[in-house]
């Protein structure tokens, strides 16, 4: 490449010898333009080789060992072995008993006579039951056990414990319920790695009104300020 | 806090620019008579003040001198970690861990976002903010919802500055930050390698290695980076204090930042702060390669989709639909 | 004459100096003028340093504003210098190699600003070394950036060595070595291609953008470099003209006309065909350039300055096509000013502001350099000015002298 420069640089070239000299530049240009396309090319190259990330989830099928991950679990306190498993085995959700007030249900509502606006000011009297469609709206008894009030009950007639509550929710919402035991509803509490707890749907759900509430966000977008 | 310390730190009230201010006089005075290699010292490293002066002088004159994180030692990485721990408590007083964890094998994080169920409380958005000491005076927030009415698909028509009650009827809400590509345009962008892609799939900033030439802005085409344009200002009480080298550790002006999965958190298998804020449960974080992991789990079993697929970044960020 | 190379540097040097302190009061008013603009950028850079970018109008969403755009154009103007070097080298062109050295002094004028206008762009200035090779972390090749760092360093280098060469031995009255400084202006030639090729890769690389991920944008900046370079490079021949004894021949003035209007007119081919695509069936990658035509949601803040940009094309390219005055510089300067301004509004923010917005999410933002910016730039544009100056007055004094002397000779 040098010698063509160097001809090509005689100073002595007659002008009509331009064609001949166009003709060396354009193989150096051509020269030039593939080192830089083959520089670019592999540059580019050396990241396309790494496989996609789709191909990478698929092909891994081993479970990950939790204990890779140097944490201590703080587990929340209060949590039951959920009756069903998941892919992953078994885990655990939030208890509902420890976090209605005035469990046990039977402490009122039992053979003893209760005054009736005491019962509207100390337990649920304000409860606004919005749940169901409107031309099937549900009643107390949908959910709740009429015999034993510390009990929901399923429509089959099947007696359920409050911490359990997901069992009587899945009846309707199998969809939802199937999507919470393998992880594309609710949510899980704390931690990605290690024991599985997850929220039970009545930790976020109104149970009689189980739609999330109009509000105000908490806080609001400026994304060109500074 | 001893006295001799608190001596120090009392010209500077709470605020960090008068504090800024009032050293930097009294460095001026000092130094006046001082050696021009001192004085240059000054100027690398910004003002330092009291007593402690020659200590913090020491470990800045360190600090701008030190390697990029990716190719210092184990050893290296700690005595960094260290120093800024020092620094922290002779420059503010405060008592933060910096971690240096790496990445854990067989691990790559992923997200998917569930469209159907955010709606728009921005918690999320409120805890990045705190779990990761962002700017206050900008604003500056990682993540950003935007309200889609429905016939719309992208963020890009939608209303990302809402303000008032939501959810609004025949709308929905999507969460945007950043995806983590797997083939990420900005790492192939920065000049000086200062952001690059960690073995659990996390893109990273080496926050003091960034010259703030912003080309991975550019490259972006998520509008996942943010600049630190003036000093940031986080409130001393506010200060998360457990914190990470590539994560939320306090940054300066000048310096690219970017949402890390919340790494000093995510790297002890924690969630992110926005997927343990989130009321509605939309959020779904977890390890790729664990084929009983719950974002496997919304992988196989919902219609998932990616943001500008189209642009072969390969995101490791899902929508999903119930 | 064997006396050793450095022996000769000395009186160069402090001739050099001499001829620069000497001039009449124009000159010197001239030169007053051009420091206190340049204390004045420094003194808005120092407010810049201290507060950080924070002191210019630059957000996350218009994240490369003012400087960038100033950058972008002024590559150009340094690569177009090819445009005299390639004739006057390679064709043998005697009467632009009279020229010769002016453009290659512009250039490097040129690119001075354009490393400048990088550096105070930076966030972290002090950082800047952790971009050099070997002490720091040079990510070359994939990041374009290095590739335009290496581009726009060797061309200066390439620039600063020939001219220098040559001047040096004019200086000592001696015929310079062809076969020393000619491979050097041949690779200078395809430096030249490249520096600006890469600088507009920078942008055409990313598809994030779509306005300027556009295979047009490289041919496109040279059209335009080629246009505006010789354009700036005409007025300071003109000037020069008018203000030294260095007489320029008026068919140099022709010769730079022609390729003036040869390359505004592939521009403005290129510009139409770019409209055509943008706006014959717009899609969501036009929002851009509907930004940037006719203003988007309410923010029209370019839409005066590009249509202005469009207007002074189009006037200085038919000015110059039929050429009224028949090379009359009371035409051709204005023509010529003209032009460069609407190249640089077209190439500088109006290229890189609608790059940004409307920003991926689709906001759109109205952006104005401030005040930090504005005297920043104009600083820098006075070091620019000013390192032309004292570059090209020796060099002139001492390529008079040379022509006398070997005229006399003969």
């Amino acid at each position: 490449m040098y010698r063509i420069f160097s001809r090509a640089c005689l100073k002595d070239i007659p002008t009509t010898n331009g064609a001949v000299m166009k003709k060396t530049f354009t193989i150096v240009d051509l020269l030039v333009l593939l080192a830089a396309v083959l520089v670019l090319g592999y540059s580019s190259m050396a990241f396309s080789g790494e496989p996609g990330v789709t191909e990478k989830y698929k092909n891994a099928k081993v479970p990950f060992d939790a204990a890779a991950v140097d944490v201590i679990q703080d587990l929340p306190k209060n949590t039951v072995t959920v009756r069903q498993r998941y892919r992953g085995g078994l885990f655990r959700t939030e208890t509902r008993k420890d976090k209605i007030a005035r469990f046990k249900c039977s402490q009122c509502h039992n053979d003893k006579p209760v005054t009736v606006h005491q019962a509207a000011e100390i337990a649920h009297g304000r409860v606004v039951l919005d749940h169901g469609s409107t031309e099937k709206p549900l009643d107390c008894y949908t959910c709740h056990d009429r015999e034993d009030r510390d009990q929901l009950v399923t429509e089959g007639g099947q007696r359920v414990d409050m911490d359990h509550s997901y069992q009587l929710c899945g009846q309707c919402h199998f969809r939802q319920k199937k999507d919470w035991v393998g992880g594309a509803h609710g949510k899980r509490i704390g931690y990605w790695a290690g024991a599985r707890v997850v929220k039970t749907c009545a930790s976020c759900h109104d149970p009689h009104s189980p739609h999330f509430k109009k509000r105000w966000p908490v806080t609001y977008s400026s994304p060109n300020a500074k | 806090m001893d006295p001799h310390e608190k001596k120090i730190c009392q010209p500077s009230g709470g605020c960090p620019s008068s504090e800024r201010a009032g050293c930097g006089r009294r460095d001026f005075l000092k130094a006046a008579g001082k050696a021009a290699l001192l004085g240059g010292a000054a100027m690398v490293t910004g003002c330092s003040a009291g007593p402690a002066s020659g200590e913090a002088m020491k470990l800045r004159w360190k600090e701008y001198f030190k390697k990029h994180y990716r190719l210092m030692t184990q050893e290296e990485k700690e005595e960094t970690v260290a120093r800024l721990e020092r620094l922290a408590k002779l420059k503010k007083g405060l008592d933060v861990q910096i971690g240096s964890e790496a990445s854990i094998e067989g691990v790559l994080f992923g997200y998917a976002f569930n469209v159907s169920r955010c709606e728009g409380y921005m918690e999320c958005v409120a805890a990045c903010v705190r779990e990761n000491n962002l700017d206050r005076k900008s604003n500056t927030q990682y993540i950003r919802i935007f309200e889609l009415e429905h016939g719309q698909m992208s963020p890009e028509v939608g209303d990302g500055k809402f303000f008032h009650e939501v959810p609004v009827p025949d709308h929905f809400y999507m969460g945007v930050q950043c995806f983590h590509c797997d083939n990420p345009p900005c790492v192939k962008a920065c000049p000086t390698g200062a952001t690059w892609k960690e073995p659990d799939g996390i893109v990273v900033v080496d926050y003091d290695w960034c010259i703030g030439c912003r080309y991975c802005i550019a490259a972006c085409p998520y509008y996942g980076r943010r600049f630190n344009w003036g000093e940031p200002v986080v409130p001393k009480a506010e200060i998360t204090k457990k914190q990470h080298y590539l994560g939320n550790r306090l940054r300066h002006r000048g310096q690219m930042e970017k949402c890390t999965f919340c790494i000093q958190r995510s790297r002890n298998g924690r969630l992110p702060a926005c997927a343990q804020a989130c009321p509605t449960g939309a959020r779904v974080f977890g390890n790729l390669l664990d084929p009983d992991s719950e974002i496997r789990f919304v992988l196989q079993n919902k219609k998932v989709y990616r943001f500008k697929e189209d642009l072969g970044t390969d995101p490791k960020f899902w929508y999903f639909i119930d | 004459m064997n006396k050793s190379p450095f022996k000769d540097i000395v009186p160069f040097v402090k001739d050099t100096i001499a001829w620069n302190l000497s001039g009449g009061p124009r000159y010197q008013i001239f030169l007053c003028v051009l420091a206190a603009t340049m204390v004045i950028g420094i003194y808005a850079y120092m407010v810049q340093f201290s507060v950080g970018l924070a002191a210019t109008s630059m957000g996350n969403i218009v994240s490369w504003g003012f400087y960038i755009s100033n950058f972008t154009f002024l590559v150009g103007v340094a690569a177009a210098a090819v445009m005299i070097i390639l004739p006057s080298y390679v064709f043998n062109d005697k009467d632009l190699h009279k020229v010769v050295i002016i453009g290659e002094v512009v250039a490097i004028g040129a690119l001075v600003m354009c490393l400048m206008f990088v550096f105070v762009d930076l966030g972290g200035p002090l950082q800047a070394w952790h971009m050099m090779p070997v002490i720091g972390h040079f990510n070359w090749p994939t990041s374009m950036l290095t590739w335009d760092v290496l581009v726009l360093n060797g061309y200066l280098a390439l620039n600063l060595i020939v001219p220098a060469y040559i001047v040096y031995c004019h200086y000592h009255n001696r015929q310079p070595n062809a076969k020393r400084y000619r491979p050097f202006v041949f690779i200078s030639i395809f430096w030249a291609f490249g520096i600006h090729l890469v600088t507009a890769f920078l942008y055409q690389g990313l598809p994030a953008r779509p306005f300027w991920n556009n295979p047009l944008m490289g041919p496109r900046f040279l059209a335009s470099a080629f246009a505006a370079g010789p354009a700036l490079i005409t007025v300071v021949l003109i000037i020069v003209h008018q203000v030294t004894r260095y007489k320029i021949q008026p068919q140099v003035f022709n010769k730079l006309r022609r390729i003036i209007v040869v390359s505004a007119i592939i521009n403005l081919i290129m510009l139409f065909s770019e409209i055509f695509k943008e706006f014959y069936l717009p899609t969501h990658h036009s929002l851009p350039a509907i930004y940037l035509y006719f203003g988007l949601d309410g923010h029209d803040s370019l839409v005066p300055w590009i249509w202005t940009a469009i207007g002074m094309n189009l006037v200085a390219t038919i000015t110059l096509a039929f050429n009224p005055g028949d090379n009359n510089p009371k035409v051709i300067f204005p023509a010529c000013i003209l032009l460069f301004i609407g190249i640089w509004i077209e190439k500088g923010m109006g290229l890189i502001v609608p790059g940004l917005v409307p920003s991926p999410m689709g906001e759109v933002v109205d952006y104005a350099p401030s005040w930090v910016e504005i005297c920043v730039t104009l600083g820098i544009l006075a070091l620019g000015i000013f390192v032309v100056t004292v570059l090209l007055k020796p060099a002139l004094i001492i390529e008079m002298r040379y022509e006398g002397t070997s005229k006399s000779g003969d």
